[in-house]
């Protein structure tokens, strides 16, 4: 146990370096000189000075990155160029937003596709399941922001019954921020929920086959106590590993889903830095996303194997 | 020895026309999946025939026809500038078929490459390639396209190539597991006993056997890529205006949602429709290609 622990944190931190030498080297790859693209258009020469000293970008290569990761892991993620607020600030106030809409589309994405699973794998190869997975198929292929911009369209323009875009934040109007968050958060979780549906259904079909399934059914229990207490609960443990691969999916839907209704997070964030220019926030979003992936499915990796024993015994990939 | 080599045959290159004629036949049986591939190539001969299709100018603005609804004389109805939308869906078809398909095929190019020799050589060169993949897929998709286009700067190729660098890693590992089961198969244990060198081991027995795996692999990839580049020209970091891209007409469509809603449907639904082809299609491919059920 102790040994797989060590060696799946060891590979995340070698992940996180390799991310951090990437993003690094991605923001010197702009053209240009790097001062200047910290610093902004509009930047003086002793600004530019001041930016040359505080990163040493006069430093060899090697040295700045190591200066600039000391930075990064102290929190000091520099400051936007627009705002001249420090990133990490602006990231605090937006990542909240985005969490709470990735936290609801989960909830959506569960409670659509856990019981469309579920019932595809055991009325299997029947009407239920040729339902389900059309269903999940064109969960697949529908583009997101096309989805969102029909549902303003019909729920907003058409009948009125939600307000087309905006927030509200939770504390200042839970109902207000609910009517407002409840079509994001749909439009992005109905992506996640196709992912997952196809995941249940092949997990429960798998499980349904198992000898201890055979066993609960031949000492007599009744269909739906075996498929409750047994079959889903087994059968959520692979759907749990897909949800923690998925957070980098619903990240980039974030982008999409925040820029169509107007839903000031994380993914609007980095879409106006991009526009504007705005590199050490580009930067600091690209990081902390990136980072944020590797540990959240080192946390899915080890709780998994805390679960699950068996995955311990065959070691990490 | 070469000759002893080539005569080791690899399986699955060449499949008995037995095999062949079974797969069709389960084909068949799937026919969502033969409308779904044809629908896949009615949208390849709109995208090569598109100027004899839309007979009329998809940049042509006209002002008299601002924002009008579907007639016979424009089916899809007009756009903000007057143009006809059914000709700019039609054109809009060579930037997405575009997109998905070179991106996909210099994901490919770049991670089977990588995978292959990572997962034959094992060692330090895999942990390397390894390492650098997990990284590279710690990006999402279109985060890591959006930082990718900011440093190039917005265009159609620039976009092509993003969601290619960021479809790559997908390729790397699946190449890699390919290869590492693939390696340890007896015919290329025989081919490696008479002979047979590293490289041509990898180009004539391990790449011929996992082809299907990577075919499939494709056919689930060139949708994801296809709703990628509709959203980076929705976002104004792909295609850049006039050229008519699907991305962009909702973008545009997006301002008259109560005025002229028409301009949101067709672009939003071809997308959807090529993107569900493929799909489909490609669970078809599957079922013909899986070589667990032979």
């Amino acid at each position: 146990m102790a040994e797989f622990l060590i060696r799946r944190v060891a590979i995340s931190i070698v992940t996180l370096i390799v991310i951090s030498v990437i993003v690094f080297t991605g923001v010197r790859m702009i053209p240009g000189d790097p001062a200047r693209v910290m610093a902004g258009t509009d930047a003086d020469a002793a600004g530019l000075e001041e930016i040359r000293a505080k990163y040493g970008l006069n430093d060899p290569i090697p040295v700045q990155y190591a200066r600039w990761a000391a930075l990064a892991l102290q929190g000091d993620l520099g400051r936007s160029i627009r705002t001249r607020d420090p990133v990490m600030a602006t990231v605090a106030k937006k990542l909240p937003i985005t969490v709470e809409l990735a936290c609801l589309s989960v909830l959506i994405a569960l409670a659509l596709a856990i019981p469309a699973g579920v019932l595809a794998a055991v009325r299997r190869n029947t009407m239920w399941d040729v339902l389900a997975s059309g269903a999940s198929l064109c969960g697949v292929s529908i583009p997101n922001f096309w989805l969102g911009i029909m549902l303003i369209l019909f729920f907003a323009v058409r009948l009125g019954w939600l307000p087309a875009s905006g927030f509200v934040p939770l504390w200042e109007s839970p109902l207000g921020n609910l009517q407002r968050m409840v079509m994001p958060a749909f439009v992005l979780g109905t992506a996640l929920a196709a992912v997952l549906m196809r995941q249940t259904r092949n997990s429960m079909i798998g499980v349904l086959g198992a000898d201890y399934i055979r066993t609960a059914y031949s000492k007599g229990l009744a269909g739906r106590a075996v498929i409750f207490r047994h079959a889903i609960r087994n059968s959520l443990i692979p759907v749990v590993t897909i949800l923690g691969l998925q957070a980098g999916a619903l990240m980039s839907g974030a982008v999409v889903t925040e820029q169509i209704f107007v839903v000031p997070g994380f993914g609007r964030l980095i879409v106006e830095a991009v526009f504007t220019r705005d590199y050490p926030v580009v930067q600091g979003v690209v990081l902390i996303t990136a980072s944020s992936y590797v540990l959240i499915n080192l946390l899915v990796d080890v709780s998994y194997s805390l679960l699950d024993p068996r995955i311990r015994i065959g070691g990490a990939p | 020895m070469s000759a002893t080599v080539d005569a080791l045959r690899t399986p699955g290159v060449a499949a008995p026309t037995g095999l062949l004629h079974r797969g069709w036949r389960r084909v068949l049986r799937r026919p969502a999946s033969l409308v779904g591939g044809a629908v896949v190539l009615a949208f390849v001969a709109m995208a090569l025939g598109a100027p004899w299709i839309a007979r009329v100018d998809p940049a042509a603005a006209d002002w008299k026809q601002i924002r009008k609804a579907p007639s016979v004389a424009h089916p899809f109805g007009t756009d903000d500038l007057g143009r006809d939308n059914f000709a700019r869906v039609v054109w809009g078809s060579r930037v997405s078929m575009q997109a998905g398909v070179f991106s996909i095929v210099l994901a490919i190019s770049i991670g089977v490459p990588l995978g292959l020799v990572a997962g034959y050589y094992r060692g330090a060169l895999d942990q390397i390639v390894m390492r650098l993949t997990d990284a590279w897929l710690a990006f999402p998709f279109l985060i890591l396209a959006i930082g990718l286009v900011t440093i190039m700067g917005p265009s159609l190729t620039n976009a092509t190539v993003a969601i290619g660098l960021g479809a790559t890693p997908t390729y790397i590992r699946l190449t890699r597991g390919l290869v590492l089961a693939t390696a340890a198969e007896d015919y290329v244990h025989g081919a490696r006993a008479l002979g047979a060198g590293d490289a041509r081991l990898m180009a004539r027995h391990i790449l011929p056997n996992i082809f299907s795996s990577l075919l499939v692999q494709a056919t689930v990839s060139v949708p994801i890529a296809i709703i990628a580049e509709a959203v980076l020209s929705f976002l104004g970091l792909g295609v850049q205006p006039p050229t008519p891209s699907w991305g962009t007409m909702l973008n545009a469509a997006q301002q008259f949602l109560e005025s002229a809603p028409w301009m949101a449907w067709w672009p939003g639904l071809a997308i959807f429709v090529l993107a569900l082809s493929f799909n489909l299609a490609g669970d078809g491919l599957r079922d013909l290609l899986d070589p667990k059920d032979y």
